[in-house]
């Protein structure tokens, strides 16, 4: 098995002087290749601080933070920008579709970034939407659609790139009960595939659908367990 | 990412938020818009009175004596010898008393030779110019402007009939068109050989109009004649010739001058607008770049580098400007035909106006796009995110 996610010593301050706050202190993680973890924490926990290091979006004030085998102290904006595209699949509380631009353009967005000729970034978009049940809804903008479909699309423009993680951040906050059991099982089955998948929640409920679960408190880790299999 | 898909996103968004987009450009369009009418006035008003003064002959050089007694006869002879010279016509003139059945006026009236209808070309109202009366000595015909000719309370049906130069008749064989022309107002003209007899002292000339075999070597002819007359009037070193030659270059030169200055002018007033157009998309584009600090925080968690977002929103500001500049060009063009048919002048289309002014329009875009463009750029894709 390989890590996709390697923590070591991290820590993460905000602010200087005496209004300092450790959003992260002296946390150590591990994930591997095809785990399925929730990182579960209150408000203020530091699960978003969390979420933004494994997501590539930011580097630690102090410790060793790897993903995909980089080490993120040593890469510049444009080397982390191209780590997010290459290793890291984004499944947001909002959906965070972009604006006028439709489903099949949304989910071939990263690849247009990474250079993919567009042709080619859309026909794999299409492929991805075609499994995700969104075929019919590919010319669709973002609101014409539902939230359900919505998160759909988001997934679809996750798995597109292959990536090493899927890092979902409350994925199922803004839906109902029953479409948000719908996501989880979606998860779920990517999951057996063999897809990493991260959930960042305070929902325990949902937490509870994944493998492993590490909870964070005042930017600890304060439990982390594993079903059994 | 691709450039044409960040074009086609920019038209997306300009359609997608149709009035401000609009308002936005409507400051690129009344830059441009003003800037190809304005400049176009300048032109057509100006090129009208050129071409008025390239009907003076491009290629011809007027010498005039000082004094009655400066230019003569054997003047000419020893000028037809000069090298470029295609043809030369000789003048006098004098004022006389002019007499019909009805009225009697003073008037200047001048004699001249032959050539006078070749290098002048004179615009004919009615009849036709003096014939050729080389070997008739006593060829009493006179052509009258339209000016003197209603002075004479005379018309179009007067052809033929005789009018009193002083106190000897004279037939009327034609009436010039004033309208087109300089200094044919007011003026009657006669053979060269009669005026000597009647209203001048041979073999003293009142001018000489040279016709050189192109417009290039004016100068160069004009240099020799110079030389030539001043040696023969016997004018040395410091002393001031007694003739004075003249050609429409100079006056074109000046009327030049006059139509790029205003040109100029005109086109800076309207470049002015054009830059406070450019300011216009700048303030839009910075608030279009707040309003989207989420999705570019999106697009940058993608995967999008900076210089792709940078990008993004440069081309968004570019294709408003150019667009703006495009519908500017159209109605400006509009316009300037209507302007040119108030005024007058010949309305052309200028691909250099067009393509100068599509330009600028861009480089306004570039210009106040970068600043927008590079701020949304620098986004920190943490903060931009959680932006609501």
């Amino acid at each position: 098995m390989s890590t996709v996610v390697e923590m070591l010593n991290v820590t993460k301050t905000f602010g200087e002087g005496s209004s300092i706050v450790k959003a992260l202190d002296g946390v150590d993680i591990r994930i591997e290749k095809g785990e399925f973890v929730a990182i579960v924490g209150a408000s203020g926990s530091g699960k978003s601080t969390m979420m933004n290091l494994i997501g590539c979006l930011d580097r630690p004030t102090a410790g060793l933070v790897k993903v995909a085998g980089e080490d993120l102290s040593e890469l510049n904006d444009k080397k982390l920008t191209s780590l997010r595209n290459l290793a890291i699949g984004f499944v947001f509380q909002s959906f965070f579709l972009l604006p006028k631009t439709d489903a099949l353009d949304n989910v071939a967005t990263p690849l247009f970034y990474r250079g993919v000729p567009a042709k080619e970034a859309r026909k794999k978009a299409m492929e991805m939407l075609t499994k995700l049940g969104m075929a019919d809804r590919h010319t669709h903008q973002s609101t014409q659609l539902s939230g359900g479909q919505q998160q759909r699309v988001a997934i679809a423009r996750a798995l597109v790139t292959e990536p090493s993680l899927i890092l979902a951040d409350e994925p199922t906050g803004a839906l109902d009960s029953n479409t948000g059991k719908q996501v989880m099982d979606l998860f779920e089955g990517l999951n057996r595939e063999g897809i990493t998948i991260v959930l960042i929640t305070h929902d325990l409920d949902i937490a509870k659908r994944a493998k492993r679960r590490i909870t964070l408190k005042d930017g600890k880790i304060i439990n982390d367990e594993r079903d059994v299999a | 990412m691709n450039i044409l898909i960040a074009a086609r996103l920019a038209f997306s968004r300009i359609i997608a938020t149709k009035t401000r987009s609009g308002l936005t450009m409507l400051g690129i369009i009344i830059g441009v818009m003003s800037l190809i009418a304005l400049v176009s006035v300048a032109q057509g008003a100006t090129s009208g009175i050129q071409d008025q003064f390239k009907g003076l002959g491009a290629r011809n050089l007027n010498i005039t004596g000082t004094t009655n007694q400066s230019l003569t006869t054997d003047d000419v002879k020893e000028i037809e010898k000069l090298s470029g010279i295609e043809i030369v016509t000789e003048t006098v003139s004098g004022r006389v008393t002019l007499s019909s059945n009805e009225a009697s006026t003073r008037a200047q009236i001048i004699g001249v030779d032959q050539n006078y209808k070749t290098v002048v070309d004179p615009d004919i109202f009615v009849g036709s110019f003096l014939p050729d009366v080389t070997n008739a000595s006593d060829a009493r015909l006179i052509v009258l402007s339209t000016t003197l000719a209603s002075d004479l309370k005379l018309d179009a049906y007067s052809i033929g009939s005789s009018i009193a130069v002083g106190s000897t008749e004279f037939t009327i064989v034609g009436i010039l068109d004033d309208a087109d022309g300089f200094g044919t107002r007011g003026t009657a003209y006669i053979p060269l050989e009669t005026a000597f007899k009647y209203v001048a002292v041979p073999p003293y000339l009142s001018s000489i109009t040279v016709q050189t075999t192109s417009e290039e070597i004016v100068p160069e002819v004009t240099t020799n004649l110079t030389a030539l007359l001043k040696a023969r009037h016997n004018i040395t070193g410091e002393r001031e010739a007694d003739f004075v030659i003249t050609d429409a270059s100079q006056l074109l030169d000046a009327i030049g001058t006059v139509q790029q200055f205003l040109s100029l002018l005109l086109g800076g007033i309207a470049s002015i607008s054009l830059v406070v157009g450019g300011i216009g998309i700048m303030n839009i584009m910075l608030v279009s770049v707040r309003e989207r600090t989420r999705e570019i925080g999106i697009r940058r968690a993608i995967g999008a580098q900076q210089s792709q977002i940078l990008t993004q929103f440069l081309i968004e500001a570019i294709v408003l400007s150019l667009v703006g500049g495009i519908i500017g060009v159209i109605i400006g063009e509009v316009v300037a035909y209507f302007l040119a048919q108030l005024g007058q002048w010949n309305f052309a289309l200028s691909p250099t106006m067009i393509l100068a002014s599509l330009g600028f329009s861009m480089f306004v875009g570039v210009v106040f796009g970068v600043w927008p463009a590079r701020t949304a750029s620098k986004l920190k894709p943490v903060e931009a995110l959680r932006f609501e």
